[in-house]
């Protein structure tokens, strides 16, 4: 789907592991690829072929959003290419500022909550976990 | 109509019957004001002791807003977040001490309305002042108000939410100083003024990543909104109290990335409770590079300037940093030669500064006069609540 490769993320094809009963024989829990040092993925994929990683992107809109934004620039070029100085291109364009702002909020709370650790962390600031130190 | 017998002048105690006329606006839901009856408890729940202090905050979209209310509701402690359980669309931000109200929610046309009118949000036309007037001014007065949502997302208005009285509510948007009787019930107002390269920068910033945008289409918005902007939101800069004005650097030329700034703070001379900040010598003209022999910066260096200026026909102190901030060594003499900032300790601001240090312009004069902004209004509150209380002591004696 175009949306979800602009999205970054593959979802076609499965995260590949390394053979799992051979990682749990030696005591070690079962690492996906992407955690993998570079050494360590060319050692797992060697006779393998082709990889997957899974890389997500830093900052992804959600996309309905963003599909909205594409509509609503259309449109304003459209509209506009009537006339530049109507109230209605004027309007359109408008349209576009107010989607792209947005998108650029859900962007940031994407990013707010992507990790749980900080969400954790924003709750209970006391936690051994969440306590920083700074000198 | 049940009144406070207690308290007596400066405290209005009066409950609010519901407006008479039903708000017919084009979602049609009726503004319903939350009536509290004194039922034996005559003084506690209904007379709020303390009206609401009222902040405006004034700027075009996209231009930093809400990085301003986090700093300031920060300063008051703690974070501001969407209502709790209510509609996630929801563009209010409520903390313990501070209620942000955008602005938005009281559209008049939704997106669709707008698009057939041919009207731009920015446009007067688009909003209905009547009922931001009515409901700032009961929720100064201590009385719940049911506000209208607008949706952002799906350019609709939801149903309304309810609003309690905060100890300090902000009302932040395109037209907080446009009418009249709003800006009378503000008690500060700020305006965050970008200049156009700067604006272009921060959008192109926030909108490359965005599929279907180019630089055309983010020059070709800024451009069709221009007309309106200017003809709508730009004026309210007069009325201001405070200016942030945010402008491109003079110290590298032809600089168009827009990372160093140059930010002037402009306050106005006069104002209740407000005592601008300034730099070694009140009323003088001062030019001031702190680089130099007990301080080091990195490439530009900062840049500062100090004096009175006429703004709009008003008398203003100006005070300019040009620059970034590269450590915090920098930031800390910089403040420690700052004055009148309203700070509780020494290093305050820098301390509020390095909290908020992934916020964007963290490193510059907008976060600086952001957070120092923040400080102001805490003054001014505590000024407020302890002119209340000496009143109150007063009106005991009496």
């Amino acid at each position: 789907m175009a949306t979800a490769a602009a999205a970054g993320i593959s979802l076609s094809s499965p995260i590949r592991t390394v053979p799992v009963a051979k990682a749990e024989l030696l005591g070690r829990k079962p690492v996906r690829i992407g955690q993998m040092l570079p050494l360590q993925r060319m050692a797992a994929t060697a006779g393998r072929g082709r990889v997957v990683v899974v890389k997500g992107t830093q900052s992804s809109t959600p996309p309905d959003i963003s599909e909205k934004v594409e509509e609503s620039i259309k449109k304003a070029e459209e509209a506009c290419a009537g006339d530049a100085v109507s109230g209605e291109c004027a309007a359109a364009w408008d349209e576009v500022e107010e989607l792209s702002a947005a998108a650029s909020h859900a962007r940031e709370a994407l990013k707010a909550n992507s990790d749980p650790l900080e969400n954790y962390c924003k709750d209970n600031p006391e936690a051994d976990e969440c306590r920083t130190y700074d000198n | 109509m049940a009144s406070c017998t207690i308290h007596t002048a400066p405290y209005s105690c009066s409950i609010s019957r519901p407006a008479a006329k039903a708000f017919s606006l084009g979602f049609h839901q009726r503004h319903q004001q939350l009536i509290f009856f004194s039922s034996g408890r005559r003084s506690a729940v209904v007379c709020s002791a303390e009206k609401t202090v009222v902040i405006g905050l004034a700027a075009d979209s996209g231009c930093g807003k809400s990085t301003f209310m986090r700093r300031l509701t920060s300063v008051f402690g703690g974070a501001a977040e969407p209502p709790r359980g209510g509609n996630p669309d929801s563009n209010t931000l409520i903390s313990d001490t501070t209620t942000v109200i955008c602005l938005d929610d009281y559209h008049s046309l939704d997106r669709t309305g707008r698009k057939e009118k041919g009207v731009t949000a920015l446009d007067p036309r688009a909003n209905d002042f009547d009922l931001m007037y009515e409901q700032v001014k009961a929720i100064k007065d201590g009385v719940a108000v049911e506000k209208p949502i607008y949706n952002h997302v799906t350019g609709l208005l939801d149903p309304p939410e309810l609003i309690k009285p905060p100890k300090i509510l902000v009302i932040e948007g395109l037209h907080p100083m446009y009418d009249s009787r709003v800006r009378d019930l503000l008690d500060f107002s700020i305006y965050l003024d970008i200049s156009n390269e700067v604006k272009f920068a921060w959008k192109i910033q926030r909108d490359m990543a965005e599929r279907g945008h180019s630089l055309e289409s983010i020059k070709a918005s800024i451009e069709a909104r221009k007309p309106d902007f200017d003809a709508y939101i730009d004026p309210q800069k007069q009325y201001a109290d405070a200016v942030i004005e945010v402008l491109p650097t003079q110290l590298i030329p032809d600089d168009d990335e827009g990372k160093v700034l140059r930010v002037r703070l402009i306050m106005k001379e006069g104002v209740k409770r407000f005592a601008p900040i300034y730099l070694f010598d009140e009323g003088s003209t001062i030019s001031w590079i702190p680089c130099g022999r007990k301080l080091t910066c990195s490439y530009p260096g900062i840049k500062f300037f100090y004096g009175p200026e006429t703004y709009f026909s008003n008398e203003v102190s100006v005070v300019e940093m040009d620059g970034k901030f590269d450590r915090l060594d920098e930031l800390i003499y910089v403040e420690s030669h700052l004055s009148n900032l309203s700070t509780k300790f020494y290093g305050e601001v820098t301390q509020q500064m390095l909290k908020h240090s992934d916020f964007p312009g963290s490193n510059n004069g907008t976060g600086l006069f952001q957070t120092i902004v923040g400080l102001k209004i805490r003054d001014l509150y505590e000024q407020i609540v302890a002119e209340r209380a000496a009143a109150s002591a007063a009106a005991a004696k009496v």
